[in-house]
């Protein structure tokens, strides 16, 4: 029954399943993404995968168990050596003292021995699975839908592969050999006590049934408890990620006070169900061991029955006693990592939830080999939820070599395009087609490397600039890197950084203005040398002296490849060889410059106010 | 770090207390089991057994509540004072110069205020728990040694130097490596979050392996130094036990030596003896795994203070008593990011009044986004004067200059929160009716009314459900709805067609007549009616006048004109 416990209610508590709300347009995750609804778990499941994990490293398995086993052996075979030691000085046999001493040394000498390699063991077994399971993650993230990653916190994504990793790494290295120890123990004693007297074992199965009947309505609670703390924890780090990430607006408007309060809002709410879970945690200690001394009355009211009975001998029963205590030092050991236990499973609850999600969709084989740039949108439909259709029976198509301008009001699905162009999303109904090929056949990798993107958003990573530019082909010359920078006239300003090419660009370049970002960034598509280029608002922060040499670049550049173009700026797209105009995600005039301007539509009106400059 | 301790005093002081307790159950109870297993099960006295069971079930369970009540206020105070630690640094996180942050790099900032709280938070707990609890045992253990003989006190004794140097030898090995971990582990972050941001950069250009590889080392990193660390502790602990029981047989010969010589030591002490070694192993053990969180903690608690500490960038001005005239003033100001000798800003002079709207326009790199930045002190300049409403901004308290300057970002900064939320940062009370016609102001009002919830529609993570123009104009909104003095766009409409920017302009002059605007754009038509137009180039004022002026004057803008109209 407790194996199956119902999640809180979902809703405001769970951040990484706020519930998408229907909107008008743009990016966004599909609405069933977030009506997740949360599934039972099931902590032995959850621990089978775990010990999966585990399974993979079976030589430093068997080695901590060969380890845990000597250690067990050398500290009982130091109290018997001892006790022999005290019997020999009782003796007065005084002679025999020295080689006891000699073995006595050795045994402990050997304790430590294996000691360290149980320790070095479990260091070793937690780093490695640790690292494997970060890897994994890390795999996955890189490899999750784009609808995934828009719909979630980055930062509860991380706290799962920080803070709940590093959970389970403690406990691995923590218990796993107390855990080994303790299961060995409990087994020997309980195979010595049943064939010393089998009935009083069975009595005292009692406290073992007791021990498991506590142990499972704790867990009940505790797992409860532990798993709404990594939430809640998740959720702090997602809002503090939120929050740091995008502070200098908090900063232009004094909100620090606000967000502050949310903070320690979330905060609060951390600390008192870590305070609930950790008492609760902590309370198992005390517990196991008050069972564990009404089980050893129970033995030894029990036992001394038995005795008067005449079923067994007084010895029996001393022996007894000794094991019954011995039985209850691992299973209050155990109970102490319970606690520790307890939030590995929790997090690695959160691990797998995340690893489960399915990958990007990596369906389409075939290859793009000499390739035309033909690019057909037949009869596309699509919406981010469903019921409010972004694309509606969209459909366009590009000639090989053309230049073909998107425009229209924002809303009206231009960034959806490119969206479901580099397979971001799929659209609901309807196909795309490169050179006649269906872009779901076609292999993903091979269609987006034919593809650059330029997107508004510049992303740069913190490393060099260099690095930054030849991100497409790690591989390219510092050649191929100056020309790109010179394409895309960054060249001018990477001259002035204090080490040029070699500049570490901290913060992912914060200190560069987004004109010279967004500059950057078009190198880096350069570089790549694409069949196919798009440019969503690519030069928006560039000023129009900039962006015309950098024209003059592309249009060299592109010279018989296909390039898609979304800007608003109509100076930066004039000169396409087809002008799409879009509204509410529909094609609604199409044609060159000229010709839309004497057709005096929509683009006409655009244009004259671009002109007119807002002197209506 | 303690003084965040001391509100907690009460707890700090109750969880001991009541560990001592649970000690003191713990060291009674062997001698009833004792007891019991002597006087009444092997001697068959039933009523004993029963007696001293109910006896010893009783005060196990007192030691049991004491060790609960223990745990609860060993929490209470931990949690609570890592709540507390985390609370301000966060606050001082957004309290941070944009420069501050730059440096420490967001990531980091996490890594801070999620792991390191919670190193502290451990080491809290577990000394307030564990300290007690060895320091006890190893007192006890010794006073109990020298009761059964001097000789047996002192053969301790001598164990202890070693074991001293011991641990001082491995945490003092082990100390920088943890202030490494905790470093790498700001790289484990900072590569994810970079790869959660960029990711459809990252799958335009099909990196996904290279951004895995780059993952790897930082993860392989951590560790390598994990291990290392943990190796090395790993030699800590067999290391001591060696030494303990070494004085263990020290204890066996000197107790055999004294018998043989005649001495008052009989068997029973001897293995009394042992027995206390054996406790005192435990305690030093545990202290020595105390201390190695400890330093752990130690390494935390540096990098947490050097957030909490770090030098208060921007000393905050205390003129109050300023009339709010709305004017704005750069008087030969210059400006260079730390580390970079090169000036962004060079003798920038302008004044701006009293309901005017200035357009600046420039190159990429010409300063533009910089010298606004520098009116609501994001940056602080290094050369030269702001003056707002005549004073200089570094002489406003930062909060009050940044109420009268609203300025929107060049990125639009959305959270998380329903659009109306969204918003409302521009003025907290504001009626519903405020955020409408601010969000008419910006022509957000149509399409936020078309979304099915309209005003209470979620903004998702970062505004990902929101196109760029859309997000612009929820920023502008806020930013009108702040109505402050100076409104400052920093390029902040080129994601809007431009039937839209041309209608927000309009609006803007006719609903907000007296702020004094800074509009920063690429577009010629963005600022074409504005008062004056600056034309930046290269960290310098080029021209100042307005469209028809400068297209008469000024060859640059006549270039820029050009390049943006030249076929109409």
């Amino acid at each position: 029954m407790s194996e199956n416990i119902q999640q809180p209610k979902s809703g405001q508590q769970n951040i990484t399943a706020t519930p998408s709300v229907n909107f008008g347009g743009r990016r966004r995750g599909p609405g069933s993404m977030g009506q997740v609804v949360e599934k039972p778990k099931d902590a032995s499941r959850t621990l089978l995968r775990l010990a999966q994990y585990l399974g993979g490293e079976k030589l430093l398995l068997l080695i901590l168990l060969a380890s845990v086993i000597m250690i067990t052996v050398t500290s009982l075979a130091a109290p018997a050596l001892q006790g022999r030691g005290i019997d020999n000085i009782l003796k007065k046999q005084w002679d025999r003292l020295p080689p006891l001493f000699a073995v006595l040394l050795a045994v402990y000498f050997a304790n430590a021995l294996f000691t360290l390699c149980q320790t070095y063991v479990s260091a070793h077994l937690s780093q490695r699975i640790v690292r494997r399971m970060r890897h994994d993650l890390f795999d996955k993230i890189a490899r999750l839908p784009i609808p995934y990653l828009d719909t979630h916190a980055s930062g509860d994504i991380m706290s799962r592969m920080t803070n709940d990793v590093e959970n389970i790494s403690t406990s691995i290295s923590q218990s796993l050999g107390s855990l080994f120890s303790g299961i060995l123990t409990i087994l020997g004693t309980v195979a010595l006590m049943f064939w010393y007297c089998w009935q009083l074992t069975l009595i005292t199965m009692v406290t073992v049934i007791i021990t498991v009947f506590v142990t499972k309505k704790m867990s009940a609670l505790m797992r409860k408890v532990y798993r709404r703390r990594s939430q809640v924890l998740g959720q702090l780090n997602g809002h503090s990620e939120e929050m740091i990430r995008g502070y200098q607006s908090i900063v232009a408007y004094n909100k620090q006070s606000d967000v502050i309060e949310e903070f320690n809002k979330t905060s609060d709410e951390l600390t008192k169900v870590s305070i609930r879970a950790e008492i609760l945690g902590g309370s198992m200690g005390p517990l196991m061991n008050c069972i564990s001394n009404v089980g050893f009355v129970i033995v030894s009211a029990f036992g001394g029955y038995f005795a008067l009975l005449g079923l067994i001998t007084v010895g029996t029963i001393s022996a007894f006693i000794i094991y019954a205590k011995q039985f209850s030092r691992p299973i209050n050991e155990i109970a102490q990592l319970y606690g520790s236990l307890q939030t590995a499973v929790a997090g690695a609850e959160r691990i797998f939830e995340l690893l489960d999600q399915p990958n990007e969709d990596n369906s389409g084989e075939l290859p793009m080999e000499d390739v035309k740039g033909e690019i057909v949108f037949r009869n596309v439909n699509f919406s981010y939820i469903p019921g409010n259709p972004v694309l509606q029976d969209f459909n366009l198509t590009v000639k090989p070599g053309q230049k073909i301008a998107l425009v229209g009001a924002t809303g009206s699905g231009k960034t959806t395009v490119v969206n479901l162009l580099m397979r971001f999303y799929s659209p609901d109904s309807g196909e795309i087609l490169i050179d006649g090929t269906n872009i779901r056949d076609i292999n993903r990798d091979t269609l987006r490397r034919n593809t650059a993107i330029v997107l508004q958003d510049t992303v740069l990573f913190t490393d060099t600039v260099e690095n930054n530019i030849k991100y497409a082909d790690p591989e390219a010359s510092a050649e191929a890197v100056e020309h790109a920078a010179q394409m895309s006239n960054s060249s001018f300003f990477i001259r002035r950084l204090p080490k040029k090419y070699q500049t570490l660009l901290i913060q992912a370049g914060a200190h560069l203005s987004q004109g010279q970002r967004q500059l950057l960034t078009i190198a880096r598509a350069v570089l790549a040398d694409p069949k196919i280029l798009i440019l969503d608002e690519a030069t928006s922060s560039v000023d129009t002296r900039t962006e015309k040499n950098i024209q003059d670049a592309m249009v060299r550049l592109m010279k018989n490849r296909t390039s898609l173009i979304i800007a608003h700026r109509l100076s930066t797209i004039q000169d396409a060889d087809k002008i799409v105009v879009m509204h509410q995600g529909r094609v609604t005039e199409i044609g060159s410059h000229e010709e839309l301007l004497s057709k005096k539509g929509s683009y006409y009106d655009l244009y004259m106010t671009q002109f007119a400059g807002g002197q209506t | 770090m303690l003084k965040y301790l001391k509100k907690y005093r009460y707890f700090c002081v109750l969880a001991p207390l009541f560990m001592v307790g649970e000690i003191a159950m713990d060291l009674i109870q062997p001698s009833m089991m004792a007891t019991i297993v002597d006087q009444g099960v092997l001697k068959q006295n039933m009523d004993l057994v029963f007696h001293e069971g109910i006896r010893m079930i009783l005060l196990v369970l007192f030691g049991g509540l004491c060790g609960i009540l223990c745990g609860v206020f060993a929490n209470l105070a931990s949690q609570q004072f890592a709540n507390d630690l985390r609370k301000d640094l966060f606050a001082r996180i957004m309290n941070l110069s944009f420069e501050q942050t730059d440096r420490f790099s967001t990531g980091s900032l996490i890594t801070r205020l999620a792991s390191d709280v919670t190193q502290l938070q451990q080491m809290v707990t577990l000394s307030m728990r564990g300290v007690v609890r060895s320091s006890i045992m190893f007192a006890g253990g010794i006073f109990m040694l020298y009761r059964q003989s001097p000789r047996f006190a002192l053969t301790a004794a001598c164990g202890l130097p070693p074991i001293l140097f011991l641990v001082v030898f491995f945490l003092k090995k082990a100390s920088p490596m943890f202030v490494i971990v905790q470093e790498k582990l700001d790289g484990v972050n900072n590569c994810l979050q970079e790869t959660t941001v960029g990711a459809r950069v990252v799958k335009a250009y099909v990196r996904e392996d290279h951004e895995l590889q780059r993952f790897d080392r930082a993860n392989d990193a951590l560790c390598n130094i994990n291990l290392k660390v943990q190796s090395l502790l790993a030699f800590m602990t067999p290391c001591m036990n060696i030494i303990l029981n070494l004085c263990v047989v020290a204890i066996l010969y000197v107790g055999g030596f004294t018998m043989r010589t005649g001495g008052d030591i009989t068997s029973g002490r001897i293995m009394a003896a042992i027995t206390y070694m054996s406790m005192i192993l435990h305690s030093v053990t545990f202290m020595a795994n105390i201390f190695q969180t400890f330093t752990k903690a130690q390494a935390s608690a540096g990098r947490i203070n050097e957030v909490l500490y770090c030098e208060e960038a921007q000393a905050s001005g205390h003129v109050t008593e300023t009339q709010t005239t709305g004017e704005l003033e750069f008087r030969h100001v210059s400006f260079s990011y730390p580390g970079n000798s090169q000036n962004i800003l060079e003798d920038i002079n302008l004044t701006v009044h009293k309901g005017e709207t200035l357009g600046i326009i420039g190159a990429t790199g010409s300063g533009k986004s910089t010298l606004v930045n520098l009116i609501p002190r994001f940056y602080d300049v290094t050369g030269g004067q702001v003056l707002v409403d005549g004073v200089d901004v570094k002489e406003h308290p930062v909060q009050a200059l940044r109420e009268r300057v609203a300025i929107v970002m060049q990125k639009a900064e959305l959270y998380s929160r329903p659009i109306e939320a969204n918003i409302r940062w521009g003025k907290k009370d504001a009626s519903l009716q405020e955020i409408k016609r601010a969000a008419e102001i910006a022509q957000a009002d149509d399409f936020i009314c078309r979304t099915p919830e309209g005003y209470q529609t979620m903004v998702t993570e970062a505004g990902h459900s929101l196109s760029g123009g859309q997000k612009q104009r929820i920023s502008i909104s806020r930013a009108i709805l702040k109505d402050a003095e100076i409104l400052i766009f920093d390029d902040a409409t080129n994601a809007l067609d431009l039937q839209t920017e041309s209608r927000l302009y309009q609006a803007l002059k006719a609903e907000c007549p007296h702020a004094t605007k800074v509009i920063v754009a690429q577009r010629i038509a963005s600022i074409k009616n504005a008062d004056r137009i600056a034309v930046l180039d290269g960290g310098r004022i080029a021209a100042c006048g307005t469209h028809e002026e400068l297209l008469k004057t000024s060859a640059i803008y006549r270039d820029i004109y050009d390049s943006q109209l030249k076929d109409s």
